[in-house]
């Protein structure tokens, strides 16, 4: 007797496996079965992803999640990410889209699924004192400029244009007192977080303007799915929404709603993608 | 200074609490009072001071601000785990599996089988000189997060995994805790109960273990202390502890004046909860001081 209940039981669990088994398939048909979408972003970078107060993580990367989790019908999670667990979370499958400020690279493309067309893509910005006259970097010549230690454009911005004079911070913070402090003429940073700042605080930044530097490359961005998900229906899914955000203009309106402008790189990329 | 003043009340408030009860009455002695005085004072002298100077910029203050983020870094967002009380609970729950397993290790480090001896011997060994990182780093990436039984898809959440990270290196420490209380205790009660005609197993369960117990709490609320201090290192792995928030908080506030406050505050968290329980071993150790 309790041996047939118990061979029964085990059948019923091994039935139960096989349903999960075959559902785990198939990424967007899990997706709708659970109801939930797990989206990976940044908690740590405003205005991508940050938390506040009442500790909910709000920003550009929450609010796309939202939007593809209103497509779907499903509810959305929002799972905290730093850049150095992000694609691993994804091919555990801890998360379902990693939307983390992640640029795109040819060594990351052979890890993680990125989802073409790119939604966003960072530059550099100065955010200056208005009475140092700053246009472009050549203005900066011999000028004291402050920056972020390990940027990309440090080595750059130090051999052609500041020399000497160039004061490299741990935080952005730090580099942000400095120069309200008048250690320096402007702070060189991803043009975004510059943007979002003086926008959000005019108060603050009042003496100050920030201005795009064309001189360096412009960096883009991708969203990402799991690398085997990224020809499947779930990648697919997802590479329209990102062409239909393009489209209409959903991107800009996010990007203006948080930062206050929106960049020429987003206005270039919807203008074309409406052709 | 309203919050100064509340501070130094709770502390009055808690000495004269302990003063009736009695229990603490040797471990609360006015130097305590003054440390967790200053402990109180440090974040809020900071925050007074630096709030004069930023309210000309005309953002809010550091008491405002602190004031705002303190629920989230205390309890962690709303439905989820997280904040100081994570710390705490990671720290109960590496306690409670690190105490577990080191007990049976440190047992099987006085086994008079060999190789379960030196098996035993071994682990403790290993762990008990390995940095907590690089074991809770090893713990974290050999472990998926979430394990497949039966075809049921279990998680394995992050702070799981950290605490039994964490557990590893109480679990060695643990066991030379149980090695060292048995051999402790004289041999010639060995050879008394020997000649009583208890076995090994009557002699370690009904003599020694008894005694060993007394020996073994000072140093295991030590251990206790110092796991609680370490939990912090779990932020770096990914959960959303009280470090991970309060580093939230300060990237999305953006503003240097905030950096010492938010860290004092983080400090005196740590502290008030650690050295009530420093002060209790001190009193306790006394208490069971083996006096010849």
């Amino acid at each position: 007797m309790i041996a047939s209940i118990a061979a029964r039981l085990v059948g019923v669990v091994l039935a139960l496996g096989a349903m999960i088994g075959a559902a785990q398939a198939d990424q967007l048909a899990d997706i709708k079965a659970k109801g939930v979408l797990v989206v990976g972003t940044k908690a740590d970078y405003p205005p991508f992803g940050f938390r506040d107060a009442s500790g909910g993580v709000i920003g550009i990367e929450p609010d796309l999640g939202a939007e593809i989790a209103k497509r779907l019908g499903v509810k959305l999670e929002l799972v905290p990410v730093v850049s150095s667990n992000r694609m691993q979370f994804l091919q555990q499958g801890k998360i379902d889209l990693m939307i983390a400020t992640m640029s795109d690279t040819p060594d990351r493309r052979k890890v993680v699924g990125f989802i073409e067309p790119l939604y966003y893509a960072s530059g550099v910005a100065i955010l200056a004192n208005k009475k140092a006259n700053i246009k472009t970097a050549a203005d900066l010549k011999g000028k004291p400029v402050c920056a972020i230690q390990g940027a990309f454009y440090n080595n750059d911005l130090q051999s052609k244009y500041t020399g000497q004079d160039l004061i490299a911070f741990k935080a952005v913070a730090e580099a942000q007192q400095a120069l309200l402090d008048g250690r320096c003429v402007g702070f060189v940073y991803d043009d975004a977080v510059l943007f979002w700042q003086k926008n959000s605080d005019e108060k603050r930044w009042a003496e100050f303007e920030c201005l795009q530097l064309n001189e360096w490359p412009i960096v883009p961005w991708g969203i990402a799915v799991k690398l085997e998900e990224r020809d499947g229906a779930w990648g697919k899914l997802v590479s329209e929404t990102v062409t239909d955000w393009l489209k209409s203009g959903k991107l800009l309106e996010i990007e203006k709603k948080w930062v206050g402008s929106n960049s020429k790189w987003l206005v270039d990329a919807s203008a074309k993608a409406k052709q | 200074m309203t919050s100064l003043e509340a501070c130094v009340r709770e502390s009055k408030a808690r000495i004269s609490a302990a003063a009736s009860g009695e229990r603490f009455a040797s471990a609360f002695t006015p130097t305590a009072a003054f440390v967790i005085l200053v402990a109180c004072a440090i974040p809020i002298l900071t925050l007074e001071a630096r709030a004069q100077l930023q309210s000309t910029v005309g953002t809010q203050s550091v008491l405002q601000s602190l004031i705002k983020w303190f629920p989230l870094i205390l309890f962690g967002p709303p439905r989820e785990f997280g904040g100081f009380a994570l710390n705490i609970a990671v720290s109960f729950l590496a306690m409670a599996l690190g105490t577990a397993v080191g007990i049976v290790l440190g047992l099987g480090q006085i086994s008079i089988h060999r190789p379960l001896r030196n098996l035993a011997w071994a682990l403790t060994q290993f762990f008990r000189n390995a940095p907590w990182l690089v074991l809770l780093f090893f713990v974290m990436l050999l472990t998926p997060f979430q394990i497949r039984l039966f075809g049921f898809s279990i998680p394995l959440p992050g702070w799981l995994k950290a605490s039994v990270g964490l557990s590893l290196p109480i679990m060695a420490n643990m066991s030379e805790i149980v090695r060292g209380a048995v051999n402790s205790i004289p041999t010639a009660q060995w050879e008394s109960a020997e000649s009583l005609a208890f076995t090994r197993l009557q002699t370690l369960w009904r003599i020694i273990l008894p005694q060993c117990v007394r020996r073994m709490i000072p140093p295991w609320m030590n251990w206790y202390a110092i796991l609680t201090m370490a939990t912090p290192l779990i932020s770096i792995v990914g959960v959303n502890d009280a470090m991970t928030l309060t580093q939230d908080a300060l990237s999305a506030e953006q503003r240097t004046d905030l950096l010492m406050p938010m860290y004092s505050l983080l400090l005196a968290l740590f502290f008030l909860y650690c050295y009530p329980i420093a002060r209790w071993t001190l009193w306790l150790e006394r208490k069971y001081a083996v006096k010849i």
